[in-house]
């Protein structure tokens, strides 16, 4: 094809195209609640969890579908922001100093080829119960705080663990690429070290950990609704879409599995578009 | 004025570097020259002949191998071949950054921008990044950070190369005027004779590999200099025809 407006690229086509898969799928879901089969619940009943949000499930040992998005977002959120705070220091120092590179590097590339779930069951045998509320009220006292009681420390750990080394590397290849002729600008200028991380090293690097961050993001997010289908939960999505099977509550299922996707896919594109606003000046090499 | 102290001073210098493939690269050997304070020299040479390795040798980048360098170290402005204009920051934070660092509050920050863009031709362009930026308007910001930087002794690589003429002899006025308002001493490589008989206060010729002075000219005629008189016309036959022979 060599025409320049190519048919497939106008807005309508290309939404039309973007949809037959989906609406496959939608197909095959119809197909089989129209089967009669027990475990497809039909769209009415999905779509009657999904608008009532704060309703608790009837005969499902599990809260609403609201407290459950928030408390596997609060736990997402907490390992999430863990690993920024930890990976971003960690990756500019060892990025400038090989002593610390040296120290690090060793079990960086030992410890991130270990998928997280795997750690989850020994972790949660180590770390027992305890939970954010131990750790603030104390053992005695942890019970009375319903929600940071449900946030474990094992499963924080675990979430850390998984978003750490995308970031981490990312903030090492960031620092890595900054172009020596600025760092010579700085130190011309008279710069100490912490304003030439702030004005070159950090600038330059944000586009390379947003991108680690928009990775980790995946991989974590993978791993917090694995995490709460392992004994030991209470709450969260991953929780209430394995429950949902045992007590045969499919609509549940269905729900969870929908907002599961739609927290991916917003975001993913919001970290996407972190991504895009600060590397605004990469995009264009002239 | 004491123009006899220099401000920056080689003697016998060397700097050799080892490329990728293990081969010696003789970039600058028994470079011997002064810049007395206040002044203008200009180093001319064909590419390649070590110019700007003078330079990064005199901004304290590059150690030599041999010989001795006094330079303001703490003082030095140092203009790139490439400019290195800060690619996340908008031009007025780019020429603001000197002033940053060294803490001046952000009002007075603005207002001293401001008159440096001013003066380069770069008002209303003030909230562009680099990128958004024609090559000519990049190269004035990069002067203008410069000049923000209040440094007493420059370090200029064919800063005025990229522009068309007639902004390239403003912006030639600006750095002699600018230069004589503030003392400073100033070190101009430039492939242009007429740039440098226009500029300088001595011109040096540099050979090719090694790259060595082999020539000193003083220009004594004052500044501003005319460029249609007789005597610049013939200052630049002779500046050429030595270069020519340097260059054999
Ligand atoms: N880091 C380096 N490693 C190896 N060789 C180098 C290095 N820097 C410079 N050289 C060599 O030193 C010589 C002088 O280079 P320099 O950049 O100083 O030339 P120049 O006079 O500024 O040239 P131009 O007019 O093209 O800018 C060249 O042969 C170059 O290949
Ligand atoms: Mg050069």
């Amino acid at each position: 094809m060599s025409s320049d407006a190519k048919w497939q690229d106008s807005a309508p086509v290309k939404y039309a195209l973007g949809s037959i898969i989906p609406g496959l799928v939608i197909l095959a879901w119809w197909l089989g609640a129209r089967s009669g089969s027990a475990v497809v619940p039909s769209f009415g009943e999905v779509f009657n969890v999904l608008t009532h949000p704060f309703d608790e499930p009837p005969d499902l040992n599990s809260r609403s579908l609201a407290f459950s998005v928030m408390m596997t977002l609060i736990r997402l959120f907490l390992g999430f922001a863990l690993a920024i705070a930890t990976a971003v220091p960690l990756g500019i120092l060892a990025a400038r100093n090989h002593v610390v590179e040296y120290v690090f590097s060793p079990i960086v590339e030992l410890a991130r080829p270990i998928n997280p779930i795997v750690l989850l069951p020994i972790i949660t045998v180590l770390l027992g119960v305890s939970s954010i509320a131990t750790v603030v009220y104390g053992q005695t006292e942890a019970w009375r705080h319903d929600v940071p009681d449900q946030v474990q420390t094992a499963m924080i750990l675990i979430l850390w663990y998984g978003a750490f080394f995308p970031i981490y590397t990312a903030t090492i290849q960031g620092v890595r690429s900054v172009g020596t002729a600025w760092l010579e600008t700085m130190r011309l200028m008279g710069a100490d070290n912490a304003q030439t991380i702030r004005h070159v090293i950090l600038p330059h690097t944000l586009p390379f950990i947003a991108n680690g961050m928009r990775i980790a993001l995946g991989t974590v997010w993978l791993v917090v609704i694995a995490a709460e289908i392992f004994p030991g939960t209470r709450s969260g999505l991953g929780y209430m879409l394995c429950t949902a099977c045992k007590t045969s509550e499919y609509e549940y299922t269905f729900s969870a599995i929908i907002v599961i996707g739609a927290i991916g896919l917003v975001t993913n594109s919001l970290l996407r578009r972190f991504e895009e606003r600060t590397g605004h000046w990469r995009a264009v090499q002239r | 004025m004491t123009s006899n102290t220099p401000c920056l001073s080689f003697s016998g210098v060397s700097k050799s570097f080892v490329s990728r493939d293990g081969e010696i690269v003789r970039a600058v050997e028994n470079v011997t020259f002064d810049v007395p304070r206040g002044t203008v020299a200009c180093l001319v040479g064909m590419t390649g002949c070590g110019k700007t390795t003078i330079l990064r040798l005199a901004a304290g980048l590059e150690t030599p191998d041999s010989g001795t360098i006094v330079s303001p170290s703490g003082e030095i402005g140092y203009l790139t071949q490439q400019h290195t204009l800060l690619p996340w920051m908008t031009t007025t934070d780019n020429i603001g950054l000197p002033l940053k660092v060294k803490g001046m509050n952000d009002a007075a920050r603005k207002a001293r921008v401001n008159e440096i863009m001013e003066a380069l031709g770069l008002a209303g362009f003030g909230s562009l990044y680099p990128y958004e930026l024609s090559g000519g308007m990049r190269q004035r910001a990069a002067i203008g950070r410069l000049m923000a930087s209040e440094s007493s002794c420059w370090l200029l690589d064919e800063p005025f190369s990229s522009l068309d003429e007639r902004t390239r002899h403003q912006l030639q006025k600006l750095l002699l005027e600018t230069a004589a308002a503030t003392n400073v001493t100033v070190l101009f490589v430039t492939h242009s004779i007429d740039e440098a008989v226009w500029l300088a206060d001595r011109i040096y010729i540099v050979s090719a590999w090694p790259g060595r002075i082999i020539e000193s000219l003083e220009i004594a005629e004052p500044k501003p200099r005319d460029r249609i008189s007789d005597a610049f016309g013939a200052r630049m036959e002779a500046v050429r025809k030595r270069l020519e022979a340097a260059i054999g």
